[in-house]
Order: structure tokens, then C-alpha cells, then sequence
């Protein structure tokens, strides 16, 4: 076992600090052919992250999610990810198509899965309208961690919020308009998201047909964008979003939205469910600076009003912990699936609770080192004061090469967010190349 | 009365010296939107290759496919490498986004930041016309070439002071400075081979940087397949950046 570790981290390590080879500097030439465009396309890339964590055996996620198990304190875990991009392109027309495959080692079981992450097609008549239909990403707000008018995509992770995500199936319009003035841009994007048993169907209530709609304008150098989703799959949503550069090295940005007749369902100590309905009405600030110096500071409050209070929480975590106890005494597994079917329908969801504050200081090539970016992100649950403390830093020297270290530290209290997360710590090295 | 002849007087000889100014004044304007109107057409399609080479001589190599419209619509594609292709920026005026593929939305970035790492920053890669950006303070003459002193008309540009030397004859430039508001030396691009790239463009094909920011370090940028093209304004939106490849022409 301690061979295997070392050998995946041996491989890892040359990967990341093994010598580049040194070209020579000869005249510059341009190949012209490499300009030509051709109709097909196909490209992605391919990733390796050994992963190792430190396990908090006594964490109310990790007796749910491990209960059964018995692991050692220090575990280590691998995982594969192949990204596969194509697309067709012939006149106003282009299909284009995004497949990830990932596989995975850890506690001694492997795993693998493969999606369809988009797939669609794409008309465009003139530069003023895009015709879409498939399955797509549509990836509105303008938050970096955290999108509370994203009311058409899956959630994103906040610790990592650039990874890709599965769309849904929609029909969609851009069609654009530009204007000189205070005006510069006007964009009217109106969206069908089919919900049938085939499609979408864990979006809401099946067999509804949903309209969403996102009026985008370029207004006194502002971005601005109101968002509206109505149908019978999901409650009525509004929202609105901002981004603007006050100066040339410092945005700011945020969200508003509001969702009709939510329904929070929690569970206490006891394992009693309840249901919670009201109008949640949520919002996002934050702003990105930039130094002469090349730091990038992002710093971001959520408030997420579709999440759960401190004490609804500290339930949730004594009733795994019950349930757990009952496990352990009886054999008897009913209370830990009900506490993970309760996970399923939002207290276990990435960021379950209300109240979020979300910074990240990044320097891009200090010391002259070029390619070199190092970077912290703290996530703070301000209801509990808990957090995630993630220093990290990526390379990109090699080309089509991206090779991130990263380290995971999760601190809090007991009954607190990050407190009762399965893990004290891990970290992690993402070796990615493109092809 | 004596007090109303004096200021006649004043105005009536100053008033040439003035006009002469405006007109001096002018004719430099001029002399900066002529050296841009020589380096490309107002609107046009290109292709470029940046190179970034470090001291030890590695080199990061990208390709850009970029479109420009009037003094201050510039959209860029990235073609290569694989890590990058299809992230495009887009440049409106003072506002500029970034559009990555995986990520699938424009998210705002600024004029000194670098899309692509190396000497070169988002305005060198994004350049609007010099006499969009920038005014004439000054103009010299010195041996065969004349050195125009430019200064940002905003503080939103990314270089607060310019110095431009352009060849008298071709009026192209061969030498720019990009300087800081108290004179310190950002970084310096170099003009070098002068190409026919047909339908009247005839410019620098390569232009070099370095940087006392950078020490060792060299970006540098060939440019191939100038032509003067016209778009329609909505190319330049961020609802159009996941698209900007549709305009080129396929291989035949």
C-alpha cells in the first residue's frame, strides 16, 4: 500500500519539478497553415490528482458517509478526469459537444462515471442572433464563488469555481443589439427548459414546459443584467446582477434574486422533517482589485436566504450523530439513510447555510518567476464562524501543461459547518494536460 | 480707453501665435492618427503569434486571431495553444472582458493585467489606435526620425506616457516606450521587418519587447494576414465572444 503512495507521488513530483527542456532561441517564424480554420474540431485534456486527507473520525459527515468503513486517519485517494471537447462547423451552423469522463481510487474502491456535459447545436444567422438547442451551460451572475441568479445551472463548487459543469437541456436565443451612447449593448436571451422524464428531470416537477428569460445591457460602462424563470417545475424566480470597473483595477459586482414560495424542508435532533415556506430573497457583493504589483484580490458576501440557521444545522449534525450511535449499538442502519436522504434535499448540499464571506488573494509571477501563481482562498461561514483555508499554486510553464498544489485546511467548532466536515485536512496535486 | 487699447493690441498679436499652436497642435494629431492609419486599417482581421521567451531560452508560444472596428473595438481569439484555444477578450473603449470556455461566461479584467503571461499586457494585446488613447506633447526631429511624446488623454490608459519613434519616410513606427507618469520605463516595443501584407498595408511584421520589469525576459509578436474587414458593431459584445471564431473563413 505505502509503495503504490509513493509511486503516484514520485510520478506527480517529476511531473511538476522535472527539468523543461531548453529550446534554443532561433529566428521567429509564423507557419501560416497553423492560422486555417477547419470544419472539424476535437480537443480537452486529460487529469491527474493524487489526493491526500486527514480524516475527523469523529465529524458528523465523515460517521455518515463512513460509517461502515473503517479507514485510517491518513488516507489517500486518486482520481482521473478525461475532458473531451468536439464540434462541426459548416456555414451558420455548429454542433458542439463536451463528454466528461472521470474515474477514481479511494478507500480501496475504484469508481468511474462519464456524462455528456453539453451537447447542442448552434445557428447563427446573422452577428445580431444565436439560435441554440441541446444541453448547455448557461452560467449566469456575475459572482466568482457563489451565483445566486444562476437559476438554469447546477450549483458550482465555491472552492473551485472554474471547473466545468453539465448543462441542461434548453432551446435559446441571443439576439443582440449595439447602439452608441450610454446605451453601447442590449441583449434579450429567452430560454424553454423542457421537464419531462427524459429530460432535465432533476430539475423540478416533471412534465412542464419552463420559459426563463435574461435582458443583458452595456450601460455607462456597467454590465447589467435582469433574469426572470417561470413554470411549474420550479417556483417563480427574479433576479438582477451588476459589474462594473470603477477604475481600471478595481470591479465591483453583485446579485440580487428572489424565489417565491421556497420551501426549506429541515430535519432536527429527533430525525422530524419540516417544511418551511416563504419568499427567499438573496443577495451577493463583491468586488476584484488588482495591484501594480499584480495581486488579484476577490472578496465576495453571499447571503443565501434558501439556507439553513445554526441551530436548524446543529440538528441535523445530532441526529447523524444518534443515528450513528444507534448504528453502532443496534446494527441497524435506518436513521443513517435517513439523515443522507435528508442530506439530498439541502442540508448537505456544498455551502448549506446562510451567511458566507469568500476571499481570495492571488499573485500572478511573483519574483519574476514567470508562470508562477500563488494564491489563498478562505471560505468563512460567518453564522459559525467555521472556514477553509486553501493556499495553493500553479504553474503553467510547460505548455498545454497546468500543474496546481493545493492544500485543504478545515477548521470550526463542533456542530459548526466545516467543524463537522469529513476531513481536517488534504492536499492535492492536479497535474492537467491539454490536448 | 488706454486699458481697452492694450488688450486690442494683445489680442491682435497673439492671436496668430495662438492659432499657430492649434494648428501645430493639429498637424502632430494628425501625424499620430496617419502613423496608426499606416499600421493598420481601421477595421481589420489579423493573425499574430506571441512569443514569450525566458532567459534560459524556453518559449511559450500563442495564436491569436483578432478583429478591430473604429478607434476603440478590438476582439482577440485564442487559437493556440491547446491550454487556451477559444478564450477570447473583448475591448470596449475603457471596459474589457475575458471569455474562457470551460468557465462559459465574460468576466471583467483589466488593462494591466495579462491574458497570456510575459511582457506583453492586455493592452499591448488588445491595442486601441494611439490617437484614441493618447495626445501629442511634443514632437522632435533626429536623424531620419521623428520622436512624437505622447500623453495618456485619460487615467484609465494603461500607460500614462509613450514615446514614439516612427521612420520620417514611411511614417512607421520603429521604436515605442511606454513610460509612467514620473518618466520610469515600463517596457519597450521594437518595430522590425517591414512587410507588403497586400491591399496597401505595408508595416512592421514583427515587434519586439523587453521590459527592466522583466529583466531576461523578451515577448515578441509576428503578425500575418492583415486585411482590412468591416463588422458589424454587435461582433463586439460579450453576448458574441463565445463566437468570434465564426467569423473567420474556413480552409478551402
Amino acid at each position: 500500500m505505502k509503495d503504490r503512495h509513493c509511486f503516484w507521488w514520485l510520478c506527480a513530483l517529476f511531473l511538476l519539478f522535472a527539468p523543461a527542456p531548453a529550446w534554443s532561441a532561433e529566428d521567429y517564424s509564423f507557419d501560416l497553415s497553423e492560422t486555417e480554420k477547419q470544419p472539424f474540431y476535437l480537443g480537452g485534456y486529460t487529469e491527474f490528482s493524487p489526493e491526500i486527507s486527514s480524516a475527523d473520525k469523529g465529524a458528523a459527515l465523515y460517521r455518515l458517509k463512513h460509517y461502515n468503513h473503517d479507514e485510517a486517519v491518513l488516507a489517500d485517494a486518486y482520481a482521473f478526469k478525461l475532458q473531451l471537447e468536439g464540434s462541426y462547423e459548416k456555414g451558420m451552423a455548429r454542433l458542439f459537444t463536451r463528454i466528461n469522463v472521470n474515474g477514481g481510487y479511494a478507500f480501496d474502491e475504484w469508481s468511474d462515471e462519464a456524462n455528456v456535459y453539453e451537447g447542442y447545436l448552434s445557428l447563427k444567422p446573422s452577428s445580431s442572433l444565436v439560435l441554440e438547442a441541446g444541453k448547455k451551460t448557461l452560467r449566469w451572475g456575475k459572482g466568482y464563488a457563489w451565483n445566486p441568479v444562476a437559476f438554469l445551472d447546477r450549483p458550482k463548487n465555491p472552492d473551485d469555481p472554474e471547473l466545468s459543469l453539465e448543462g441542461i437541456v434548453v432551446a435559446s436565443a441571443d439576439y443582440t443589439r449595439s447602439f452608441s451612447g450610454p446605451l453601447q449593448t442590449l441583449s434579450f436571451t429567452p430560454v424553454l427548459i423542457p421537464v419531462y422524464d427524459s429530460f432535465n428531470d432533476d430539475f423540478g416537477r416533471a412534465d412542464h414546459l419552463n420559459v426563463a428569460g435574461k435582458v443583458y445591457l452595456l450601460f455607462y460602462d456597467t454590465d447589467i443584467d435582469f433574469i426572470v424563470l417561470s413554470g411549474a417545475s420550479k417556483t417563480s424566480r427574479y433576479g438582477a446582477d451588476f459589474s462594473r470597473n470603477i477604475t481600471p483595477s478595481f470591479e465591483v459586482h453583485g446579485e440580487v434574486a428572489r424565489i417565491d414560495d421556497y420551501q426549506k424542508k429541515a430535519i432536527d435532533s429527533l430525525g422530524q422533517i419540516s417544511v418551511t415556506e416563504y419568499d427567499a430573497f438573496s443577495y451577493l457583493l463583491g468586488l476584484r482589485y488588482l495591484t501594480e504589483n499584480d495581486v488579484t484580490t476577490i472578496v465576495e458576501y453571499y447571503h443565501d436566504d434558501t439556507g439553513y440557521e445554526a441551530k436548524e444545522m446543529a440538528g441535523y449534525f445530532s441526529f447523524i450523530d444518534h443515528a450513528y450511535n444507534t448504528y453502532l449499538s443496534t446494527g441497524n442502519e435506518m436513521l443513517l439513510a435517513k439523515a443522507t436522504v435528508a442530506s439530498e434535499s439541502g442540508v448537505g448540499r456544498m455551502n448549506p447555510m446562510r451567511d458566507y464571506l469568500y476571499a481570495r488573494i492571488s499573485q500572478k509571477e511573483p519574483f519574476d518567476l514567470l508562470y508562477f501563481t500563488p494564491a489563498i482562498t478562505c471560505i468563512m461561514n460567518l453564522q459559525d464562524s467555521s472556514f477553509s483555508l486553501s493556499p495553493e499554486v500553479i504553474y503553467t510553464g510547460i505548455t498545454n501543461m497546468e500543474v496546481r498544489l493545493k492544500a485543504n485546511i478545515i477548521q470550526g467548532e463542533d456542530a459548526s459547518e466545516y467543524g463537522e466536515k469529513p476531513n481536517d485536512y488534504l492536499v492535492e496535486l492536479r497535474v492537467r494536460y491539454f490536448f | 480707453m488706454k486699458k481697452y487699447l492694450t488688450v486690442l493690441l494683445a489680442v491682435f498679436f497673439l492671436a496668430p501665435v495662438y492659432a499657430g499652436t492649434v494648428s501645430a497642435a493639429e498637424e502632430d494629431t494628425q501625424l499620430l492618427q496617419q502613423i496608426d492609419r499606416n499600421m493598420n486599417p481601421e477595421s481589420y482581421e489579423s493573425y499574430r503569434k506571441l512569443i514569450n521567451i525566458e532567459p534560459d531560452g524556453r518559449k511559450k508560444e500563442f495564436i491569436l486571431y483578432t478583429v478591430k472596428k473604429d478607434a476603440d473595438k478590438v476582439a482577440s481569439l485564442f487559437l493556440e495553444p491547446a491550454s487556451e484555444k477559444g478564450r477570447s477578450t473583448l475591448r470596449l473603449g475603457d471596459n474589457m472582458w475575458l471569455y474562457i470556455p470551460n468557465v462559459g461566461k465574460p468576466v471583467r479584467i483589466t488593462s494591466l493585467q495579462s491574458v497570456v503571461g510575459g511582457v506583453f499586457n492586455n493592452a499591448d494585446i488588445m491595442q486601441l489606435d494611439y490617437a484614441a488613447e493618447y495626445t501629442v506633447e511634443k514632437k522632435e526631429e533626429q536623424g531620419g526620425e521623428v520622436l512624437l511624446h505622447l500623453k495618456a488623454r485619460t487615467r484609465t490608459v494603461s500607460y500614462d506616457r509613450v514615446r514614439l519613434r516612427a521612420d520620417t519616410k514611411t511614417l512607421l513606427p520603429t521604436k515605442i516606450e511606454c513610460l509612467t507618469e514620473g518618466l520610469m520605463l515600463i517596457k519597450t516595443l521594437y518595430f522590425k521587418e517591414v512587410k507588403d501584407f497586400g491591399g496597401g498595408i505595408v508595416r512592421p511584421s514583427v515587434i519586439e519587447t523587453d521590459s527592466p520589469l522583466y529583466k531576461g525576459y523578451k515577448s515578441v509578436m509576428i503578425m500575418a494576414k492583415i486585411k482590412q474587414r468591416e463588422f458589424k458593431d454587435e461582433v463586439f459584445t460579450m453576448t458574441f465572444m463565445p463566437n468570434i471564431d465564426s467569423l473567420r473563413e474556413a480552409a478551402k
